[in-house]
This record gives structure tokens, C-alpha cells and sequence, in this order.
């Protein structure tokens, strides 16, 4: 049987409102996301043991969503806007543009201090702001969308962030 | 009743069937890559397409999702369905790594060749763990792959586009290697519906969709009980054995029995070169049937080739030296036991037998104590245990033969485990338990002293202080019995809902309410009684006249009952095996002819059984290995191994199921028969038995409810020993005596358990890999106890025997609130069986206790 440890307890309080069959999977990952900035697997398997699911159900599903995050989360995070808007504004163009500054082959990827990294995104609907990426600092809360980018300006920005700037522009949603 | 025309002829079949399972009774081959026969389909792999006449909105219909209907025109090979199939088979193939199955040169290249395609020839089936025994591949040779034009010549195909993942190999039963997987999701399907264990999800989404365990990490770190239901779906090398990856490629199957427990599942053995090499279910059992655990699929694997006793041994001095041959080390033994018998008596020399070992052998056993030896001191160790159980039965019910059918229990919506935990030692009954909760929505009540997988699976989870298991099933039982719903105060913690949930079964008269006993045999004889009367009472509460035909009871060990059917039993208590213990201490008793087991590993008491041992004159171990007992022999005979003797074992619910030889005997190996025959004519007495048929003959003549073999086989897995009396009565038993709970200052109560992935025969030669898991490597306390010694998780600790003084055992601790403060849980398997030298002898109602010290003081 797991053993009732500190972490355990604090995460069962955390989804104690949720109930089995009730639809609520979703809802009691993001919760935990929210307040972690990530689903370690204890909370996987607390969460599992609330709703009697098995958890690695909870872990198929909380896999299949790339904004859900199974590791904790870098300092700083580029969300790049993979949306059709996006695209078209040549977004795939921004995406590369970004990946060869912090020297990465690849979205997902992280630097080696663990600092940065940069996650494939939704389209959240922001179109008008194409094309965009999010630029979140999850233990801060803080969630800005920098849009209308150019490749030049993509390029300072990323260096910005790298370099450990503040970087202007953009608007600020706190979360 | 429908008629169907399938490939032009006229057939009648149920209405309503999968056509697929229809197809394929018919003897036609059909690829069907993602179905599980009785499971509902998935209809992912899209290769088991057929033609159905007048079908919307397309006549190309899945055979998987189709039911049969009267009227049904079907054709499984026109050229659409033809074409069609090559061409999902096509997709499934983008991503997998053989091209050759798509390549009509294919029957041109060797490995190592140089193929005209592509440049060397690696990546093949060739190559391949699963080579020859593959459905992928078989399913492209039926849909003809090799002439299919296919829309990759000069290819990338995406399997070539990214690196392969990465493979689990971290665990010692399951191999798991992604680049293979064509995402057909049986494996997880036979998980979640077939075991309901969920260990395994498809992860991520798209391109990157993975099989996955638990919630990401490696498999051991899952839910994974290794059981292989997996294994048997996966229609590629994804998922296989461990032990036998490389090497599972049977050349002959043999239907046979496993010996890992009492539930008694077939097994299926392929053998090669004479040995065994893989392990499947088979059917053939009503009670197991597709399904098996760990130990059956691996038990044959759990003594390394190098610890086989495949040659007789004989003392010489302080050692045991092979003998020149058989006959020498018979010689040896027959005189010595002559010996004594002519200085001390036929009463001087006792015998014990085997719940590992066949009913055939244990009858000339029987024979060999009897009239070759003229003694009645004849027992095994958990005898007392089973015979406390039994008597129960007996002055309850006026037999022990209980006709519950353990078929019956999957059918059931209100059921009763009380003792263990059977989802370790017996898990096939566990899994038909999980059958009725998740398939019937049936309510378990679970009688418990610590948690197990069951706990989430139940209704009303009753954790009675060690001890205290018996009372608590009494509560029930007088709960039933009396009008008014007083409930003690002492009784446990959800002691009224379970007398509800009880009471509302019988309100809704559901009549077949299980009541499943499993003593667990470290906890000794007197506990065993009192959970036996407990649950005969029980029983009687709710059933009444029906009591025994709803009462189980699941002996430890495979054979339990076939060995005491068989006549392993003592003159009288005199004769048991406690005295017989008794007796080779005080030198009354100087000979021992000890058949197939340890009971230096199986009962408490190890320091008097060690000194019992020491003690003899003359010990005749006839067994497959070196065990720690086989340390004191004079003599040992080198016996086959469980998987490659003939014979039968009678199960929990009394079915004969079938044991046949899977693989030759090694060196000088001999039959158990062989061996006590020969033994007994040297003794000058002449039991002559060719075979294990011969010796079932003259069971089935003088035992009641046994049959000769032909019999068995022509229905194997149905038949009982059993003679269903008329008139069983059902009488109420007076409340069994239990212990009261003892005070801290005494140490915290042992709690033990056969664990799932010890293996009995590694434990008894006490090899270092009796616990291929490393899970059952610790003792579990509960915080607030460790805690008050200054112990963290995973410190060190000594455990002081209290019963016998100077035995400690030192063990790592893991703190587990999943038993109550007060109590400790240490695996009977542990470290060859440590625990039991903690133990006494002589059981009690009490519990045992110890005390738990920290290495360095805190
Ligand atoms: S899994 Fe089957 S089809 Fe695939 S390479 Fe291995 S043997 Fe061939
Ligand atoms: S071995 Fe058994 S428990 Fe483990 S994943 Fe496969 S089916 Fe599930
Ligand atoms: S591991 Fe095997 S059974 Fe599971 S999805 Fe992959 S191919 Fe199918
Ligand atoms: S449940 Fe028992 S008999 Fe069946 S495979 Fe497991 S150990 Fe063997
Ligand atoms: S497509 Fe990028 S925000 Fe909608
Ligand atoms: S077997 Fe019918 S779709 Fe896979």
C-alpha cells in the first residue's frame, strides 16, 4: 500500500472535491498543474486513486494533451503557436528561427541548466496577434503573449531570454 | 439459430456471434490483428475485412464488429477483400521495422546477405525474437504480402524516420521493446478486461502514440503483476518473455498442471531439444483458463540449470559426494533404514510427503511407509494445518469433500475472502474475484489483517489485528444469526455495513455467495481451525443446508488434498508431525525419509526441525534439489523436477488436473515413482508401478471419486474427487477460541504470506535469486512502531524472536500503513524461510510476536 507521506496527503486534499465517473479527469489535472506547474507521478496515481481509475489511465490521458506537463517545468517556457493562423503568418519560420538560437533540434527541448525551454502550443484563438508564442513563467504565474513577430524580432527575444533579460513587448496575463 | 453461407457453404450458427470467432471456428484463416477472441472489438487494425453480400453502406465490412444474422452471405477471399487487407497491411507495416515481409524476394536472402533492395539484410524477421511464431508475420503471408505492389518502392517509409525508442529491459520476466509495437492495443485491453490490472495505457497522441506503463516509468515500477496476458495478445516480439525470448520456439506443446499454488491452472509447455522452453495457458481448465500468473509462466525457470540435483548424493563425512551411480546411493538407502528398523523398530523410522508432489507419488509413499517401512509416522508439514481446517468441515458440514465449484465464483455479486492474501498466493481465484466486481458489479467483502490489491475491489475491507481473523468473521456469522443488529464494540471497523451487505444478498435470496477461506500457513494450526469453524459458520449463516456447496477453501500449497487423499496421514495425532518432530529430537525417532520438501521453509519451528534433522540416524531426502534440509541427509535421491514428472494434483476444488512430462530427464535424474518403488524393494516389500497410469489405477479402486487416466483425459480439467453426499448437514460450531489483542510492551504481532514472485523451490535451496523483484526484500511497519524505535524507511533492523531466544533476523524495513500499528509483516520466503526460526513450533491462537530494534541505537 503507498504510504500516506506529507506530498500525498497535500495532493489528495487538493482534488478531495473530485468524484469517480464524474467526468472530472480534466479538470483535477489541470488543477494539479496549476498548482505545481507540473503532474509529478504521485499526483498521477493520487489523482488515479480519487476518481478509482487505474492510474496508468490517468497518465494515457494526461500524455495525449502536450499542455498537460509530466515534469516540472523550466523557469521560462516558449510556447509556440502551432495553430493555422500561425502558420500561415509563417510561424514555422518564427519556430526555427527560435530553436537555432537556444540551440535546440527540436520543440520539447530544454537547455542543459534546464532554464529554457520551448513546447509546441494551441491555437488559443489570439489569431488577430499571429504569428505568436507564449512566453510563461509558471513559478511567477505570469503568462505573456508576444505576437506580430517578425523573425528579426523572434530572434532578439530569444536571445533576450537566453541571455536571462527582461523582455519587452508583449501583454502580460497573470494566471 | 441463424444460417449463414460463408465462402459458399450453408451453415448454422448462434445469432448474434462475432463473425470473426465464426470464421475462425470454421478452420478459415483470417487475419485479425487487433481482436481478442470473447473481448469486445476494437476494430483498430482493419485487417480482418470480409465481403459481406448487401452490406451498407459497402459490402467491405469488419469481420470483428459484424454479428451474425440469418441470412448472411459472406466471402473472406474475393479479390477486393484481398487487395483491401494487402493494402491496410501496407499501413501497418510503414512503421514497423521488417521490410522484407513486404518484399517478394524475401525467400532469396540469408542473413547477412546482401539483399537487392536495400543493402544489407538486418532488419528482418530473421533476425527477429519472435521469428516462426509471429501472428504479423504469419498475417502477411496470408494476405500475400509479397505480391502486394507496394506504394513504397524506393521508399522512406516512416519507420526509418526517427530513432527507435528505447526498450524496457530492467525487469527479470518482461521484455518490452517498442520499435515492434503496431499500437493494436490488445496488450492493454487483456490488462484492463482480461486482469483488470490497467498496468498499461496507449501514451501520447498521432505520430508518437506509445504503449506505456503506469504512469510512464519502467515496468516493475507499474501495476505489473507479470503475469503475461499481454504477452499471450501481442501479436509481435513488443512484448515477450524474458527468461526465453531468444529461445521460445517450441517444437512440441504439452498440456500439464503448475504446482505454484492450489488453484491448480493448465499449463501449456513448449518444449525444444527436450526441455522446456515457454509457458502458455491452456484452456482446458474451466477454473483458469486463458489466464495464469507469474509463477505458472516462469515457475519452471525459478532453479538455475546449475542447482538441479541431477545426480544421487551420498554422505561422506561432513559432505555430500555425488554417488558412482543410482543403484549404489538405493543401496545406501535401503540398508541404512533396514538398519535401524532391525535396532529400533519400524516405529524409529517416520516419513513425510509433499504437497508439491504428484498424488500418484504421494500413494506410493503412502505404501512405501506402510508396508515396506511398517510405520505409522507418516505426515508433511502443514499436515496439522489442513487437518485443523478440515475438522472443521467435518463436525460442521459431516464432510470435507466441499462441492463448491470455484467456477462459480466469477458468477457471484456478493462474495467473502477471508484469511491472506490470495492476490499473492493464489491469484487466479483472486482474478475471478476481480471478474465478478467489475463485470457483475458484485460486492466484496475482504477479511484482512493487512491490504492487498483486493482492498481497492471491495465493499467493506475488515482489518482484524493479527489473531483476531477468526472473531471477526464470527462477528459476521452472529451478526446473521441474531435478530437484532447489535454490533460488539470490539468488532472492527465495518463489521455492521458488511452484516448489510450480507443481509441484503440473502434479502435479494442470491444464492450463490461465496465464502472463500484461505488460512495462510505461517500463522500455524490453531489460527487455521478458528478461521475454518469461523467460516463454516459463516457459511451455515447465510446458506444453511447449501453451506458446503458455497464454502472454498484454498490450501497453500498445489496439492494438499490429492496428498492426504492419496493416504499421507498420520496413525494417529501421536504420529504427527509435531511429534515426529518431537520424537527425532529426543532420539525416539532416528530415521526420516523426507519426499520433496523443506519443512525447514514451509512451518514455524525452524530451530527444533534443525535439531530434529541433525539429530537422525539415517535421512533419506528423495528431491529434485539441494535444499537446506538436504544438508543433513544421508542419502539423496535425485528426483526430475515438478515440470518433467507424470502424474496429478488435486486442486482447491478438488478437480484432477492432468500433470504430463514437459522435457527428458538430466543425468540421473528418475521418476518419484521410480525412485520410492525401488526403494521398497529394497526393502524387501514389492510395489510394482510402471507408470503413474498404474499407480492411478490402484487410486481410483480403493479412493473414492478418483478415476484412471483415460477417463481424465477425455474430460481433462472437469473431473472431481468428490462423492457428493445427499444429506450434507450443516451444523453450527461453537465459536472458535482467539487470542486477545497482546499489549505493545510484547512486541509487535508477525504477520506472514506466501508472496507472488518468491519462488518455493529458489527459497528452499536459498539461492540469492528466490526474489527476482527484490520486492519482498524488506518488512513492513507501520510508521507510528517505527517511529517510536527511531527506524526510518529503508533503515536496517534486527527482529528478536520472543518465542525462541537468541534467534534474530536482520532485515530492511519499508514503512507501510497498509497493517495496523502493533503488527509487522515479514514474506514467509524471505530469505530462505528466516522468519520461521523467529517462530514456534507448537501453534497458538496467539499471535507470534518479535521485537523490532533499530541497528544503531537512535
Ligand atoms: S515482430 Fe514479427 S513481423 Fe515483426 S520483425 Fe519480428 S517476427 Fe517479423
Ligand atoms: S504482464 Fe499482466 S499485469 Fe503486466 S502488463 Fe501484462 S497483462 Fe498487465
Ligand atoms: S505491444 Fe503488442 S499487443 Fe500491445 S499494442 Fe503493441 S503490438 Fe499490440
Ligand atoms: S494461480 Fe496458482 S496454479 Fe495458477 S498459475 Fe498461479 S501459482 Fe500456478
Ligand atoms: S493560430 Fe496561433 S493563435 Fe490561433
Ligand atoms: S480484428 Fe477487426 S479491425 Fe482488427
Amino acid at each position: 500500500m503507498p504510504l500516506e507521506t506529507e506530498a500525498r496527503a497535500e495532493l489528495r486534499a487538493l482534488v478531495a472535491d473530485f468524484a469517480p465517473n464524474d467526468g472530472q479527469l480534466m479538470a483535477a489535472l489541470h488543477r494539479v498543474q496549476h498548482r505545481y506547474g507540473y503532474i509529478s507521478r504521485e499526483a498521477l496515481e493520487v489523482v488515479a486513486e480519487q476518481l478509482e481509475m487505474f492510474p496508468a489511465h490517468v497518465y494515457g490521458a494526461a500524455s495525449f494533451y502536450d499542455e498537460f506537463r509530466l515534469e516540472p517545468p523550466a523557469s521560462t517556457t516558449i510556447r509556440w503557436c502551432s495553430g493555422p493562423a500561425c502558420r500561415l503568418e509563417n510561424g514555422n519560420g518564427i519556430r526555427d528561427a527560435m530553436l537555432a538560437v537556444l540551440g535546440f533540434d527540436d520543440l520539447g527541448e530544454r537547455t542543459d541548466d534546464g532554464r529554457i525551454e520551448m513546447v509546441n502550443g494551441q491555437c488559443n484563438g489570439t489569431c488577430e496577434q499571429a504569428p505568436l508564442v507564449w512566453v510563461e513563467r509558471p513559478f511567477e504565474h505570469e503568462r505573456r503573449v508576444v505576437g506580430k513577430l517578425t523573425a528579426a524580432e523572434a530572434i532578439r527575444i530569444t536571445r533576450e531570454i537566453r541571455d536571462g533579460e527582461s523582455i519587452d513587448g508583449g501583454h502580460e496575463t497573470v494566471f | 439459430m441463424a444460417m449463414i453461407t460463408l465462402n459458399g457453404k450453408s451453415i448454422e450458427v448462434d445469432e448474434g456471434l462475432p463473425l470473426v470467432e465464426v470464421i475462425k471456428d470454421q478452420g478459415i484463416t483470417i487475419t485479425n490483428l487487433c481482436y481478442i477472441d470473447g473481448l469486445e472489438p476494437y476494430a483498430g487494425c482493419r485487417t480482418c475485412i470480409v465481403e459481406i453480400e448487401e452490406a451498407r453502406p459497402t459490402e467491405i465490412q469488419l469481420a470483428c464488429t459484424s454479428k451474425t444474422a440469418d441470412g448472411m452471405v459472406i466471402r473472406t477471399e474475393t479479390e477486393a477483400v484481398k487487395h483491401t487487407r494487402q493494402g491496410v497491411m501496407s499501413m501497418i507495416l510503414a512503421n514497423h521495422p521488417d521490410r522484407c515481409l513486404t518484399c517478394h524476394r524475401r525467400v532469396h536472402c540469408m542473413p547477412g546477405d546482401i539483399c537487392l533492395r536495400d543493402d544489407v539484410v538486418t532488419h528482418r524477421c530473421l533476425t527477429c525474437s519472435k521469428n516462426y511464431r509471429c501472428e504479423l508475420q504469419t498475417s502477411c503471408e496470408i494476405v500475400d504480402m509479397g505480391e502486394f505492389s507496394e506504394p513504397w518502392v524506393g521508399e522512406s517509409r516512416s519507420y526509418y524516420e526517427t530513432p527507435p525508442p528505447e526498450p524496457d529491459r530492467g525487469n527479470p520476466y518482461l521484455e518490452f521493446d517498442p520499435q515492434m509495437c503496431i499500437i493494436c492495443t490488445r496488450c492493454v485491453r487483456a490488462c484492463d478486461d482480461l486482469r483488470h490490472t490497467g498496468a498499461l495505457t496507449l501514451s501520447g497522441k498521432g505520430h508518437s502514440t506509445m504503449i506505456a506503463f503506469g504512469t510512464g516509468g519502467q515496468i516493475h515500477e507499474s501495476d505489473c503483476d507479470f503475469c503475461g496476458a499481454c504477452i499471450d495478445v501481442c501479436p509481435t516480439a513488443t512484448l515477450m518473455e524474458k527468461p526465453n525470448k531468444w529461445r521460445g520456439l517450441a517444437e512440441d506443446w504439452t498440456n500439464s498442471a503448475c504446482n505454484g499454488c492450489s488453484v491448480g491452472c493448465t499449463l501449456s509447455y513448449g518444449t525444444a531439444n527436450d526441455q522446456p522452453v515457454i509457458v502458455r495457458p491452456d484452456r482446458i481448465n474451466p477454473v483458469s483458463r486463458d489466464q495464469i500468473c507469474v509463477r505458472g509462466r516462469f515457475g519452471y525457470t525459478d532453479v538455475p540449470e546449475r542447482e538441479r540435483l541431477i545426480r544421487s548424493l551420498i554422505r561422506n563425512g561432513d559432505r555430500l559426494l555425488p554417488a558412482d551411480n543410482f543403484d549404489q546411493a538405493l543401496d545406501i538407502a535401503a540398508t541404512s533404514l533396514a538398519t535401524v528398523k532391525e535396532s529400533a523398530g519400524a516405529d524409529a523410522i517416520a516419513v513425510l510427503g509433499s504437497p508439491l508432489a504428484t498424488t500418484e507419488e504421494a500413494y506410493v509413499l503412502g505404501r512405501l511407509a506402510r508396508e515396506a517401512i511398517g510405520t505409522e509416522h507418516i505426515d508433511f508439514s502443514h499436515g496439522p494445518l489442513h487437518r485443523a481446517v478440515t475438522e472443521a468441515f467435518v463436525s460442521g458440514l459431516g464432510t470435507d469433500q466441499l462441492p463448491a465449484n470455484l467456477t462459480d465464483i466469477e458468477k457471484a455479486r456478493t462474495i467473502v475472502v477471508i484469511g491472506g492474501d490470495i492476490e499473492e498466493s493464489h491469484q487466479v481465484v483472486s482474478l475471478r474475484v476481480k471478474d465478478a466486481v467489475k463485470k457483475h458489479g458484485a460486492k466484496l467483502i475482504l477479511i484482512s489483517n493487512r491490504w492487498s490489491e483486493l482492498v481497492p475491489f471491495s465493499e467493506q475491507w475488515l482489518q482484524p489485528f493479527p489473531g483476531q481473523e477468526a472473531a471477526t468473521a464470527q462477528a459476521l456469522a452472529d451478526g446473521l444469526s441474531s435478530s437484532t443488529t447489535h454490533i460488539p464494540d470490539t468488532a472492527v471497523e465495518n463489521t455492521a455495513d458488511a452484516i448489510a451487505t450480507l443481509r441484503l444478498a440473502i434479502a435479494n435470496a442470491e444464492s450463490n455467495i461465496p465464502v472463500i477461506l484461505a488460512p495462510t500457513a505461517g500463522h500455524g494450526a490453531v489460527r487455521a481451525g478458528g478461521e475454518a469453524i469461523a467460516a463454516v459458520n459463516l457459511s451455515i449463516a447465510i446458506h444453511s443446508s447449501e453451506a458446503a456447496h458455497n464454502l472454498y477453501y484454498l490450501p497453500t500449497d498445489a496439492n494438499v488434498i490429492g496428498l492426504t487423499d492419496a493416504g499421507i496421514v498420520p496413525g494417529s495425532t501421536e504420529n504427527d508431525f509435531p511429534n515426529i518432530i518431537e520424537k527425532a529430537k529426543n532420539g525416539t525417532i532416528k530415521a526420516l525419509v523426507l519426499h520433496n520438501d523443506n519443512p525447514l521453509l514451509n512451518t514455524p519451528g525452524t530451530p527444533d526441525i534443525e535439531s530434529a534433522l541433525a539429530n537422525l540416524e539415517v535421512l533419506i531426502v528423495i528431491d529434485s534439489l539441494k535444499s537446506t534440509a538436504t544438508q543433513h541427509a544421508t542419502v539423496v535421491l535425485a528426483e526430475l523436477p515438478f515440470h518433467a514428472k507424470d502424474g496429478t494434483l488435486t486442486s482447491a476444488d478438488r478437480r484432477i488436473i492432468r500433470q504430463r512430462p514437459a522435457g527428458a530427464p538430466q543425468g540421473d535424474e528418475r521418476e518419484g515413482i521410480a525412485i520410492l518403488t525401488a526403494l521398497a524393494r529394497a526393502l524387501g516389500t514389492p510395489i510394482n508401478y510402471n507408470s503413474a497410469a498404474d499407480v492411478m489405477r490402484d487410486i481410483s479402486s480403493s479412493v473414492v471419486g478418483y478415476v484412471p487416466y483415460d477417463e481424465l483425459t477425455r474430460s481433462p480439467g472437469k473431473i472431481r474427487a468428490l462423492v457428493e453426499s445427499e444429506s450434507t448437514t450443516a451444523q453450527q460450531l461453537p465459536a472458535p477460541t482467539v487470542s486477545t489483542i497482546p499489549p505493545v510492551s510484547d512486541g509487535l504481532a508477525i504477520i506472514t504470506g506466501r508472496s507472488l514472485f518468491t519462488s518455493w523451490a529458489a527459497a528452499s535451496i536459498h539461492s540469492d535469486e528466490a526474489d527476482k523483484l527484490h520486492r519482498e526484500e524488506s518488512a513492513l511497519v507501520h510508521p507510528q512502531d517505527a517511529e517510536s524505535v527511531g527506524i526510518r524507511n529503508g533503515d536496517q533492523a534486527i527482529l528478536a524472536s520472543m518465542a525462541n531466544a537468541g534467534s534474530e533476523l536482520r532485515i530492511r524495513i519499508r514503512l507501510d500503513d497498509g497493517i495496523s500499528p502493533g503488527s509487522i509483516y515479514i514474506p514467509h520466503y524471505y530469505d530462505g524461510g528466516a522468519l520461521m526460526r523467529l517462530m514456534p513450533l507448537t501453534s497458538s491462537a496467539e499471535p507470534t510476536t518479535l521485537m523490532l530494534q533499530a541497528m544503531q541505537p537512535a
